[in-house]
């Protein structure tokens, strides 16, 4: 950002645009505050940063109408997004892996692994996933649990088993074909 | 993180409109595919959402357009339109909609979202509501991906 030019003066507008329901005001401040979120986010929840970052950046919108003073937005977004980082990294430490035996039934979702036994590959890539996306894989995949139900047992919100889901395919899917 | 993925950027867009509407899904085939549907706004918007009769676009290809829309209560107006790939987001004197895709495997992980302005009175969020409903949603979806899938 231009040093002459304090953010402030640039995101004014666009929150005052934004609480009147502007969804492009909106866009314009969510890519104006983003990168000053993920900043904070990092050090706090560093093993968790892009859930930190989308947990905030929905706290921060979500909340958005209620700021009464635009040229306060800076600190507001500092205040909503430590609360939110720290929720995050806090909620990490508590979570627990998923049993060996559950993991080992993850095969099924892979193409050309059959049989009861799991391979050491499909093992090798399963340690490597990181325990949260190997919590949801199991959780949605080989319990069948639905995303409600997920969010409520690992007691995190919903919109977070689903970004998580879909890092956790995303990345098992990447680690095999690779 | 400085640039999330298009679907992450819908979800805060969407918890900021209070959005009455907003739902994902991963369809089965590749993101240009998918994306080359929604991209078409002229060609393919009134074939997805059933009271847009007929959507006028500028040619070009500039990432802010101005469009016209015809609803099936006659209603005319003017929709400014943002489209770059995985992004597209669209708003008039009533209404928001975002359409916003990412590649999710082999697959595309698709987002829409609708609002009414705040501006606009109580009965046009209630119609809005009605008009794209959960039903209508898995209907946008289902459609998205048969029209992507004649491509």
């Amino acid at each position: 950002m231009d040093e002459d030019v304090r953010p402030w003066d640039v995101a004014a507008p666009l929150v005052r645009a934004a609480q009147r329901g502007d969804a492009f005001a909106m866009d314009d401040l969510l890519k104006l505050v983003t990168p000053y979120v993920t900043r904070l986010c990092t050090p706090i929840a560093p093993a968790d940063t892009a859930d930190a970052v989308q947990e905030s950046l929905v706290a921060v919108f979500r909340g958005l109408r209620g700021l009464r003073d635009p040229q306060a937005v800076y600190g507001w977004v500092r205040a909503v997004t430590v609360r939110e980082a720290v929720r995050v990294a806090r909620r990490t430490a508590g979570e627990t892996p998923a049993a060996p035996e559950e993991i080992a039934r993850l095969q099924d979702l892979l193409p050309g692994v059959g049989g009861g036994e799991l391979s050491a590959e499909v093992r090798d890539l399963l340690v490597r996933l990181p325990v949260q996306h190997r919590t949801v894989l199991v959780l949605r995949e080989l319990e069948g649990l639905d995303e409600r139900t997920t969010a409520e047992l690992l007691g995190v919100p919903e919109g977070t088993v689903k970004s998580r889901l879909n890092r956790a395919r995303s990345s098992f899917r990447k680690a095999w074909t690779r | 993180m400085n640039a999330p993925d298009p679907v992450a950027r819908l979800r805060v867009l969407a918890a900021g409109l209070r959005a009455p509407l907003y739902a994902e899904a991963t369809l089965g085939l590749p993101f240009d595919q998918v994306w080359a549907v929604i991209a078409d706004l002229e060609g393919e918007l009134p074939h997805l959402v059933s009271f847009v009769r007929e959507f006028r676009v500028p040619p070009g290809d500039s990432e802010h357009k101005t469009a016209q829309a015809v609803d099936v209560l006659g209603l005319r107006g003017p929709f400014d339109v943002r489209l770059s790939p995985g992004w597209c987001l669209m708003q008039s004197r009533l209404v928001t909609m975002g359409v916003a895709a990412a590649p999710d495997g082999p697959g595309t992980r698709l987002a829409v979202c609708g609002a009414a302005r705040p501006a606009a009175l109580g009965p046009v969020q209630r119609v809005y509501r009605r008009l794209l409903g959960g039903r209508r949603t898995r209907a946008f979806f289902r459609e998205v991906e048969r029209r992507a899938a004649l491509r």
